[in-house]
């Protein structure tokens, strides 16, 4: 190839380059993704999330007194008239965040250039964190939101927002809501062996602040794979029965 | 719930765990649907086991303490839990006879148990 015509190409692709990262930057994800493979923390991996990873009453449980978020009043009325058999999971309705990542189950994460993939084995839930920059659209609202996300440093930062209403949307034991305006932020890293994450929720119709927690998974079983989860209806509403019904 | 009595909920879902060696961990609190402060026993024959998510059922003919046949519903963990502990469909099969021992449902008129200490009727555990 003749030397200026291959220096013309090279120019054009740093150019192109140029004009791709400078895209990268202005879009609205607030973390940068990284192509430098080598700095990005590997992640992949089944993690066990059940009660060994979580002891009671230990440093890696999620709430406490002293974390627990403060409700604002719109939340402690709807808290008030919370009725248990209401709640999704009695018909298979799954968990979305803040309670997903700490419910009792084991987590899979996989790596990809473009997005990482939480697959949880409760619910058989699937998380796609999209690494490159897209929107959503503007009436995408859903169960787990919209998560972007993005290394920096040794952690993979994700951010979710664009939850529908959820009526149990705080977790499964508290009878708090979580609105349109639940904004998730997660930040994840190996911890030796272990994956570390902490959570911050906010959600301005419903908490007078933000709230954040650190848990962490260990490593699966070697050669331990999910299982289906194929949450069964009719199971998991027969416990309703046992309850003295709040309303009738 | 209060964060104090959400964490005493999971310690008796432990204490739970540590009594009957099985899997009692549960997606949802226990306290709404069963009274703790009690125990009641079921003593019969397994009808059928269903190996479920969320939660798994032992159903009990048994009588109640009127003498009366009733189904006892034993809840139990999530098959997905049970089963990295060794149960499967097959672990209690109808007609095993079986004793269940644990804290009943609040509901007049309704049979269920839970956090359950499970045996054979001569007292030897059920295990996978």
């Amino acid at each position: 190839m003749d030397s200026r015509v291959f220096f013309r190409r090279l120019a054009f692709l740093s150019v192109v380059s140029a004009v791709l990262m400078v895209s990268v930057v202005g879009s609205p994800v607030r973390v940068s993704a990284q192509t430098d493979t080598g700095d990005i923390p590997d992640l992949v991996g089944i993690w066990d999330g059940s009660p060994r990873s979580r002891p009671i009453n230990g440093p890696t449980m999620p709430w406490t007194s002293d974390n627990f978020p403060v409700l604002n009043e719109r939340a402690l009325a709807f808290q008030a008239v919370f009725d248990e058999a209401i709640a999704g999971k009695y018909d298979c309705v799954p968990a979305a965040s803040p309670a997903l990542q700490y419910d009792p189950y084991f987590l899979e994460v996989v790596q990809w250039p473009d997005r990482v993939l939480f697959r949880y084995e409760k619910d058989d839930q699937l998380r796609t964190v999209w690494l490159d920059g897209r929107e959503p659209f503007p009436n995408e609202y859903t169960l787990q939101g919209f998560s972007v996300g993005g290394y920096e440093g040794n952690e993979l930062i994700v951010e979710t927002t664009r939850f529908v209403f959820d009526i149990a949307g705080f977790d499964d034991y508290n009878g708090i809501p979580s609105s349109q305006l639940k904004k998730v932020t997660e930040r994840y890293w190996r911890d030796g062996e272990e994956l570390r994450m902490t959570l911050t929720l906010e959600d301005p119709l419903f908490l007078r602040e933000p709230a954040s927690y650190t848990t962490r998974w260990l490593p699966a079983p070697e050669g331990y794979k999910l299982n289906p989860y194929e949450c069964d209806a009719e199971e998991a509403r027969r416990s309703v029965r046992y309850m003295i019904p709040k309303y009738r | 719930m209060r964060p104090l009595l959400w964490i005493s909920s999971l310690a008796a879902v432990a204490i739970g765990l540590v009594i009957t060696g099985l899997p009692a961990e549960a997606h949802h609190n226990s306290a709404p649907f069963y009274d703790d402060t009690k125990s009641v026993e079921a003593v019969g024959v397994v009808s059928r086991f269903v190996f479920r998510n969320p939660h798994s059922f032992i159903f009990i003919d048994g009588e109640n303490e009127a003498g009366e046949v009733v189904e006892w519903e034993v809840e139990l963990g999530a098959a997905v839990t049970m089963s990295r502990r060794g149960w499967t469909p097959e672990t209690i099969r109808a007609s095993d006879p079986i004793r269940a021992v644990g804290q009943p449902s609040r509901a007049p008129g309704t049979f269920g148990i839970c956090c359950a200490e499970l045996t054979r009727p001569d007292g030897s555990p059920i295990q996978p």
